[in-house]
């Protein structure tokens, strides 16, 4: 009796499925966390369809663009005009142009052709679609020849 | 050192667990909060060559462009969709309609004269870019009936300019 008085008062837990689990999480979520850094904006909010499918090849370098509007916490439009949010300026689509050439300029200085790189279009659902062909018109301006447009995948 | 070993307790070597599940639950938290839910993306290829629209290009086609017209409301919603001549009308299952009219015309998925067709899309400029993109995704193809692959139809889309609206400046 005298000795199992000696025992600590704290009742011990078995820690060791609890510490299983937990592990089992981080690796979760580890897995699933997607530090690739992505040329997406948070603010267009893509048209989505059943045929978007990611590209199987993916080119080495292209330009992606994400064209949305300014909206408000609630989702609505702040501003009917359409932005390019292009390294954290924002930029009307019509005013775009010099940013095209500059484009061009420094892949032409990495010896690319600006004919092989594609322009990757994240254009918000309600952007107009002539805004869109301007800003195509635009870019064929600088030397760009290769387009596509992003959706994003229906899930059903 | 006699009497700890004696006991019959401290056979079993209690390693210290708080601050390793301190550190645990830190990291748990931290990958739960940086996880953002980013839902996969698809490209549509659009065929754009740099020709001015002015001069129709010399070599003679095989097939004429397959002309798909979009009307636009005032407030950018769809009104009408038109493949050549016929009305599509402007309902839920108007691009679906479109992707079956593009079938027959097509033959059969895969017929080899459809790497000689073009789609040419022309729309309103202040139409609304989703219903664009339904129309290139009814003109590109189909999904199969898992779900899983894409039936290729028409592979070359390319716009013509858009009717009404200021257009860029140059």
């Amino acid at each position: 009796m005298r000795i199992k008085s000696n025992k600590p008062a704290v009742a011990e837990i078995d820690m060791t499925p609890m510490i299983d689990i937990v592990f089992q999480l981080i690796a979760f979520f580890m897995v699933i966390t997607n530090f690739e850094q992505i040329q997406a904006d948070e603010r267009v909010k893509l048209p989505s369809d059943s045929l978007a499918k990611p590209p199987v090849v993916k080119a080495a370098d292209e330009l992606v663009l994400n064209i949305g509007f300014k909206r408000t916490p609630e989702g609505e439009l702040a501003d009917p005009e359409a932005y390019i949010f292009y390294n954290g300026e924002d930029i009307p689509v019509l005013k775009f142009g010099p940013k095209f050439e500059q484009e061009a300029r420094i892949y032409k200085q990495k010896n690319q052709d600006p004919k092989e790189v594609p322009v990757i279009l994240r254009a918000d659902a309600l952007v107009k679609t002539g805004q869109i062909q301007d800003l195509i018109k635009l870019a064929q301006e600088s030397g760009f020849t290769k387009f596509a447009f992003k959706a994003m995948q229906k899930t059903q | 050192m006699k009497l700890r070993s004696s006991g019959r307790e401290a056979e079993k070597i209690e390693p210290q667990m708080a601050p390793m599940i301190d550190v645990v639950f830190q990291l748990l938290i931290f990958f739960m909060l940086t996880l953002n839910i980013v839902e996969p993306e698809g490209d549509f290829n659009i065929n754009m060559p740099i020709t001015d629209s002015a001069e129709p290009s010399d070599e003679p086609k095989i097939f004429p462009d397959i002309k798909v017209r979009l009307v636009a409301n005032e407030d950018g919603s769809l009104n009408t969709l038109r493949l050549g001549q016929v009305d599509l009308g402007n309902g839920a299952n108007v691009f679906a309609g479109l992707n079956h009219e593009i079938l027959k015309i097509i033959g059969k998925p895969g017929n080899p004269i459809t790497k000689d067709m073009e789609v040419e899309i022309e729309s309103d400029y202040n139409l609304h870019y989703e219903y664009t993109l339904k129309a290139v995704s009814a003109c590109t193809g189909r999904l199969d009936s898992s779900g899983k692959h894409i039936i290729r139809y028409i592979e070359k889309i390319k716009f013509a300019p858009p009717v009404g609206g200021n257009t860029a400046g140059s």
